[in-house]
């Protein structure tokens, strides 16, 4: 029998190993890319962050949100109404599973406050869309589900602003069309969405116009959309494609629809007086439509909470901009501001913010170096790749590039008054005036300019310019963009990306232009060179 | 009092038992690798066997009033 | 039949923005104010003092430098109007009135402000106004107010036109003479055999759109005259009849492939066509001439932007009602590569005219300028094909 080589065993660091079995391998020896196993994005194993932190997130993350995910369904409606929605939906079977691997490539190489503060984040975007998936469940139809409710739920795009609707929080739910079946399931399995995108264009619409329109176009043609409503209101935000898309969900849902679309060329002061009565013509429908009134008290009991949420986020903002302690990284500042801003006020974002004050204010008063790998602050511009939101995650452990705020979190950028009608009114309309994808793309150039006063808010010196290859409006702007970053200086690499459609660009190939850049225009080398290259082809 | 005792040591043992068991789980992502070469590819050839409604036979009534009745 | 008096010279005008006539009016002194949308109403870009010039870039079958700008992935006929812009074919406008009503004409619009060179004109202005996505009563206010701000207030403020009721009626008078004799030549599309071919009244109305009213309406006036006595071929030359809707089109020459594929186009319900473009102006009892105005441009329009449930499926009526009306064999539903409006109103066009109204459709995607005639050529032969055979089965 062969002698067991005992050489290398000799030969080990014992003290060493003992140091990152405690406290974690430092960041230049964690090799992450090699935990992955080829092509699924699966792990060999999850990271080892030290006892503390890997125990933290086994407890406090993967436990912890495995159970809650089960107890809002049991809060929500329950197994068996939850268990036929699986049944018919791919874009809910498919998404609510690997909901735990959206936090991991969300959360890689997260420590301490970062990875708990930027969880949390998570935990409220995952409560949220198991109560809005839940509400279409018990009220829809081709399940036989609850008619009643079915008949006091009204379905919106999910570009309509959820505050629309907070005057009648008390006897009516309201559901963003696509927000979970599109918008979520791209972050989580991005497997799902090119079902749609394939299925809105087998009755011939061609493969250029916005993916995103597309896929929520597919959905209905694909007929994977629960029937959990009366009445529908849509909206022409963000673009060309959203108020062309109408038309086809008009067809497929094929119930009363209403329209209110927002002014394009909103600093102009004249067109304010027309958003809020397109707002009150909105209102009219809902009332219209569902036998319902106008509660005064119940926005402004809304809207003062959702002001909170926005103060909170300000704070956020100031940490970030002016100091090294911000515990929330790129990805989960992106998702959760967009969604929660989007979605309107509810429970759980107050109780996320809590925790996530109490972890902010941990690390500025200890003066905790949050992201210590930094060797670039990141602003990222225009719309993300969303089957690639985690990149900023990637680009840090990889490279240093930390994503300190993004446009999307911009906007909506403002409180509304409570006082009076008429100034709540004129809030209202502004605030849906400055969605997402919306406040810098429409109303002039200018807007989308303001990039440069952002970088320097913020105290970045690098930007990400996502480049979504089928938005008009930003490709529009392109050449612009490179003679300004030219004439000004400033670094920025070109993402190519197709919103939610990996196919056109993979996500490998988003790496390889990010790391050709470091190398070749930074000369810089990488922090983990593990991460460079790996085939993740096949990953949710 | 023993039988208590043994029930206690029984539930405890389990319940550590249970948690390793759920550590290893999450330590070496079986949950992940369940669901992505088990549960998704099940599901996934469940959705495409489905009977799916045509969309292009859906009605497109011109409307007389401002709303589908 | 008899070749058309004024054809080669209307051909002559649509080579080049800066026309004969345009240089003629801006010689007698009148602003050259371009535009690019219906919703940009040319009556009130045409007060005494201005003329209207409705922006095209004939023959632009490779716009390099705007590609630079607006990338290879947006709609080509945004990308060829700023393309002539840089090469100086715009240089004689003396302000841009703009609209916000698609995205990529927007953008290069936006370039036009944010670029102030481009146009070589030291005195050029732009201005934008807000186009409404409905036709409601609060819409028409809004689109009053926009205009009366930024078109009427901007041209009295920046080259002291005159905007005044008595002059928007004047320009209105005029408009009108113009839909008239633009109307009264398409009707003789309607015949069962047309005197007049799709190609020749798509120049005719594209000359009404990028030339001085006041300097071309003499020749459309003896156009309209000389149709009266026109007479048909003895064999007729066309195999079918087909309206033709879409989005952007002022290429004639597309009209002209369709024809020689044996289609006549009999009815043009697109961007620039006349259906819309054409329609006179009434002023309602109580009214003033801009509140008429505001209302006219949002009720005749069927743009693919109105996104009010009713008027969404309207459109599909109103398109079969013109193929009745014009007796169009079939539908040709063209969309231009990268528009985002039409790409979705094609699909469901192509159903539902199909389907619900009983016509058969040709649903395709054109470049502004085609330069891929061999494959589109195929397809018009194959439907028009398809057409007569559907003709012949029916016994018709």
């Amino acid at each position: 029998m062969k002698k067991p080589d005992l050489s290398k065993l000799k030969n080990l660091d014992y003290k060493k190993l003992a140091r990152d079995f405690v406290y974690g391998k430092p960041a230049e020896e964690r090799r992450l890319g090699d935990l992955y196993q080829d092509k699924t994005g699966l792990y060999k194993h999850r990271e080892w962050r030290g006892i503390k932190d890997t125990m933290a997130y086994f407890n406090k993350i993967w436990l912890y949100n495995y159970g809650m995910m089960v107890a809002d369904i049991m809060k929500y409606g329950g197994p068996i109404v939850f268990a036929k929605g699986v049944w018919r939906y791919r874009w809910l079977g498919q998404t609510y599973l690997p909901v735990m691997h959206w936090f991991d490539r969300g959360l890689e190489g997260t420590r301490g406050g970062v990875m708990l503060a930027s969880a949390w984040h998570y935990r409220g975007m995952v409560n949220t869309t198991i109560k809005q998936f839940m509400t279409m469940l018990v009220a829809d139809q081709n399940l036989g589900g609850d008619k009643k409710k079915h008949d006091h739920t009204v379905a919106h795009d999910e570009t309509v602003w959820g505050g629309i609707f907070y005057p009648y929080r008390d006897h009516l739910d309201n559901v963003p069309l696509q927000m979970v079946p599109y918008f979520v399931t791209c972050h989580v399995n991005n497997h799902v969405v090119l079902n749609y995108i394939d299925a809105v264009q087998s009755i011939g619409l061609p493969g250029d116009p916005c993916p995103m329109c597309q896929a929520e176009a597919g959905l209905f043609v694909a007929d994977d959309m629960p029937d959990y409503y009366k009445a529908v209101l849509t909206s022409n935000e963000a673009c060309d494609g959203s108020v062309a898309s109408s038309v086809i969900q008009d067809w497929m849902i094929n119930k009363p629809l209403h329209a209110m679309p927002q002014p394009m060329q909103f600093d102009d002061p004249l067109v304010q007086k027309h958003c809020q009565k397109e707002i009150e013509e909105a209102w009219q429908f809902v009332e219209d439509q569902y036998g319902i009134k106008f509660n005064w008290d119940t926005l402004v009991k809304n809207l003062e909470e959702q002001n909170k949420l926005q103060e909170f986020e300000w704070e956020k903002w100031d940490v970030a901009a002016n100091t090294n302690h911000y515990p929330i990284n790129g990805v989960a500042q992106a998702l959760y501001r967009i969604y929660q801003s989007q979605y309107g006020n509810s429970p759980i974002w107050h109780e996320v913010d809590g925790h996530v004050r109490k972890i902010m204010e941990k690390c500025v008063e200890q003066k905790i170096d949050t992201f210590p790998l930094t060797r670039h602050r990141v602003i990222a511009w225009s719309c993300a790749p969303l089957y690639y939101s985690n990149w900023c995650t990637w680009a840090y452990n990889c490279w240093g590039l930390n994503t300190v705020i993004n446009m999307d979190s911009l906007m909506f950028d403002m409180t509304i008054r409570t006082d009076s009608y008429e100034h709540t009114l004129e809030d209202m309309s502004t605030y849906h005036e400055w969605a997402p994808m919306r406040r810098m793309a429409v109303g002039g150039m200018h807007h989308i300019f303001e990039l440069w006063d952002y970088m320097e808010k913020f105290n970045c010196d690098m930007v990400m310019m996502y480049d979504q290859l089928a938005c008009k409006g930003m490709q529009g702007v392109h050449g612009l963009f490179e003679d300004e970053f030219r004439a000004r200086n400033i670094h920025a690499i070109w993402m190519p990306h197709a919103l939610p459609d990996k196919r056109v660009v993979p996500r490998a190939e988003i790496r390889k232009i990010v790391n050709d850049y470091m190398f070749t225009v930074m000369q810089e080398e990488p922090i983990d060179p593990s991460l460079l290259e790996f085939d993740d082809s096949d990953s949710w | 009092m023993r039988k208590a005792g043994k029930i206690a040591k029984k539930v405890l043992g389990g319940a550590v038992a249970a948690y390793a068991g759920l550590f290893v789980v999450f330590y070496f992502d079986l949950d992940g690798k369940l669901l992505f070469h088990v549960v998704e590819p099940f599901l996934k050839n469940h959705y495409d066997k489905m009977e799916r409604k045509d969309p292009l036979s859906m009605p497109y009534d011109i409307i007389d009033g401002d709303y589908v009745k | 039949m008899r070749d058309l008096k004024h054809l080669i010279y209307f051909e002559d005008l649509l080579q080049e923005a800066n026309n004969e006539l345009v240089r003629k009016a801006k010689d007698e002194g009148k602003k050259a104010l371009g535009y690019t949308c219906y919703f940009m109403p040319e009556v009130l870009l045409d007060l005494p003092g201005a003329f209207s010039v409705r922006l095209r870039a004939p023959k632009c079958s490779s716009p390099d430098m705007a590609t630079y700008y607006m990338s290879s992935r947006t709609c080509h006929y945004g990308r060829s109007l700023f393309e002539r812009a840089l090469e100086g074919g715009f240089n004689f406008l003396d302000a841009q009135l703009a609209t916000e009503t698609c995205t990529v004409t927007c953008r290069f619009q936006e370039h036009l402000q944010r670029m102030p060179g481009v146009i070589n004109n030291a005195t050029f202005k732009i201005d934008f106004i807000d186009v409404p996505f409905k036709k409601t009563e609060n819409s028409i206010q809004h689109y009053e107010e926009q205009l009366q701000e930024h078109v009427l207030n901007f041209l009295n403020r920046e080259f002291g036109i005159d905007t005044s009721d008595e002059a928007i009626l004047k320009s209105i008078e005029l408009h009108n003479e113009v839909c008239e004799i633009i109307n009264e030549i398409g009707d003789y599309r309607k015949l069962d055999n047309p005197t007049i071919t799709g190609y020749e009244f798509a120049v005719i109305t594209l000359v009404s759109m990028v030339c001085p009213k006041h300097l071309i309406i003499d020749k459309l006036r003896e156009t309209r005259d000389e149709m009266k006595t026109r007479e048909p071929d003895a064999k007729k030359n066309y195999r079918v009849k087909v309206l033709l809707a879409g989005s952007e089109n002022d290429d004639p020459e597309f009209t002209k492939l369709i024809e020689s594929c044996g289609g006549l186009v009999v009815c043009d319900r697109y961007c620039y066509g006349a259906v819309e473009a054409r329609q006179p102006i009434e002023i309602m009892e109580g009214e003033s001439p801009l509140r008429a105005v505001a209302r006219h441009y949002l009720e005749t329009s069927q743009c693919t932007r109105f996104m009010e449930q009713k008027d969404m499926r309207a459109r599909k009526q109103k398109i079969a009602d013109l193929a009745k009306e014009y007796k169009a064999d079939g539908i040709i539903v063209a969309s231009n590569k990268f528009c985002e409006y039409w790409s979705y109103e094609r699909v469901i066009d192509t159903v539902v005219l199909q389907r619900d109204f009983g016509y058969p459709v040709c649903s395709i995607e054109k470049e502004y300028i085609n330069n891929a005639s061999g494959q589109l050529r195929t397809r018009f032969q194959a439907f028009v094909e398809s057409v007569e055979l559907k003709k012949i089965q029916e016994g018709k």
